[in-house]
């Protein structure tokens, strides 16, 4: 079976400032993996590369079998492998908790009928499926902008899960939401993905959660992997020196 | 000092304006009783005229629609070029400069002008409302179009939705309202501004205006005048209705 996804030797600089510094990784198919590390560390620059968002960036990388461009994006119906849940949800305001699941499928189906609403059976099953998985089918007709914080990020979830990607990408999932929240939801996007038999990355200011949401866990300090270890080996000294040790380049900036 | 200068300045400013004889500032003591006598001329409002004047603000509304459809035209496409964040900077820069300038013509001149290029009549009128409307119009568009946010832009695009799905389902929907608010807004300006188009000949009822008072017919004037306000007055009753429902 193809890797979910391999990097070898990738490199990001936004405007001369490394964001990325030779990672090599790889993951398993149906492989939870977690990105810990400081801000600024690179975990988003690297989730992005992986959704196939990133451009310029140095070395190789392929996600799901596909190889990723630096310079060009995915084709539209490669674009559906990776689900990416966003860290501030990214919903459409004024469309209903349905819609928004629904835009989760617009990648498959033809464009003429969808642009007037008309969507198939098939995609009403399927945003049916996601909002019962989520929790959310008693607000599926409520507008998004009129949901609690912990809502919204299930829509986000939702909208993913309709997409039917074949591996779950989120970025600080539960970095707005209270602790028991933050648990039902890596919960939930985790269950998500094993009924499925898909794969998780995730990236998280919390090494608990981390431990336990993820089998592995990958310390990013300064655009470098630090460490990269199963769940279970991961010491408080790895954290420790993620977080507060020395590292090239690293530290608190002088903000203009 | 510079406060000093400022009154000197402006002090100057109004001795040199009325220090003309072409002013004609020395009939000013008998204005008062001819301003008094000329209002009295104007009562009561002749308003057998009922007939014209409703057909000048049915021409006058036809004009304001008219103007404000093919400035709406005009603006959807002028906005994509005028887009900080869809256009290069060589393009949204001189488009922005263009509406600017366009903006800053006023509209009855632009009526004098397209009634010298395509005679009296609506026509000019429609025209001007056009190119005047749509300087704000196209701005106003534009700004819409810079303002959507672009997070659920790239969460679809993320997924693999196409451009124009991209464009249904994650930027109009956040761009409708700002758009519709904006129109209502310039298409009450539009009615307004249409009043005095007929002055210059580019129709309406500005038309009658100008006839009744150069033919000295006074209480007719008086008529065309009530109309105006009424006119005006529901339409700001209309627009400060619709803004409640939009804000
Ligand atoms: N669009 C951008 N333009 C310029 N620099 C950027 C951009 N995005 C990220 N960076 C820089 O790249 C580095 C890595 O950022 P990234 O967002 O990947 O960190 P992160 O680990 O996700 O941090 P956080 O935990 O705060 O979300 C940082 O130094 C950041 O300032
Ligand atoms: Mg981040």
């Amino acid at each position: 079976m193809t890797a979910a996804f391999t990097l070898n030797a990738v490199s990001h600089h936004f405007d001369g400032a490394a964001a990325l510094r030779e990672v090599s990784l790889s993951a398993a198919p149906g492989e939870r993996v977690a990105l810990l590390g400081p801000s600024g560390a690179g975990k988003s620059t690297l989730l992005a590369l992986l959704d196939g968002r990133l451009r310029g960036w140095h070395g190789e990388a392929g996600v799901l079998g596909v190889p990723l461009s630096a310079t060009h994006a995915l084709p539209r119906e490669l674009r559906t492998g990776a689900g990416f849940i966003f860290q501030e949800f990214a919903l459409v305001d004024r469309l209903t908790v349905y819609q928004n699941v629904m835009n989760g499928r617009l990648a498959r189906m033809r464009t003429w009928p969808s642009l007037w609403g008309r969507f198939g059976e098939q995609d009403h099953l399927k945003v049916a499926a996601a909002l019962e998985d989520t929790g959310l089918s008693g607000l599926a007709r409520r507008r998004a902008d009129q949901l609690s914080g912990g809502q919204r990020q299930r829509v986000a979830i939702a909208r993913c899960l309709a997409q039917e990607p074949r591996l779950v990408l989120a970025d600080e999932p539960v970095s707005n939401l209270d602790p028991a929240h933050a648990e039902r939801i890596l919960g939930l996007i985790t269950g998500a993905a094993d009924k499925r038999g898909i794969g998780v990355v995730f990236s998280s200011h919390q090494p608990e959660l981390a431990r336990r949401f993820a089998g592995r866990v990958v310390g990013l300090r300064a655009g470098a992997v630090q460490f990269d270890k199963p769940s279970g080996q991961v010491t408080s000294d790895d954290i420790d020196a993620l977080y507060h040790g020395a590292a090239p380049g690293a530290g608190l900036r002088v903000v203009s | 000092m510079g406060r000093g200068l400022v009154w000197i300045v402006l002090a100057l400013a109004i001795l040199w304006s009325a220090a003309s004889a072409e002013m004609g500032l020395d009939k000013l003591p008998g204005a008062a009783p001819r301003l008094g006598e000329f209002l009295g001329r104007m009562m009561p409002p002749d308003l057998s005229v009922w007939r014209e004047v409703l057909q000048g603000l049915a021409e006058t509304l036809r004009i304001a629609i008219l103007g404000t459809f093919f400035a709406v035209l005009l603006s959807a496409g002028l906005a994509v070029l005028a887009a900080e964040t869809l256009v290069p900077a060589a393009v949204w820069r001189p488009v922005r400069g263009l509406l600017a300038m366009i903006r800053s013509i006023p509209l009855i001149l632009v009526a004098m002008l397209m009634v010298g290029a395509v005679g009296l009549g609506p026509l000019p009128g429609i025209l001007a409302i056009t190119f005047h409307a749509t300087g704000m119009l196209a701005k106003f568009y534009a700004e819409a179009i810079d303002n959507v946010a672009a997070a659920p832009v790239a969460a679809l695009e993320s997924a693999g939705a196409s451009r124009t799905q991209q464009l249904r389902w994650a930027i109009w929907p956040q761009m409708a309202p700002v758009i519709l608010r904006d129109t209502v807004f310039r298409f009450e300006l539009n009615l307004r501004e249409s009043l005095i188009l007929g002055v210059v000949g580019a129709g309406g009822i500005g038309l009658y205006v100008q006839t009744y008072v150069r033919s000295f017919q006074y209480d007719k004037a008086a008529t065309v005048t009530m109309a105006i306000v009424v006119l005006v007055l529901a339409s700001e009753a209309v627009n400060s209705a619709l803004h409640k429902r939009f804000s």
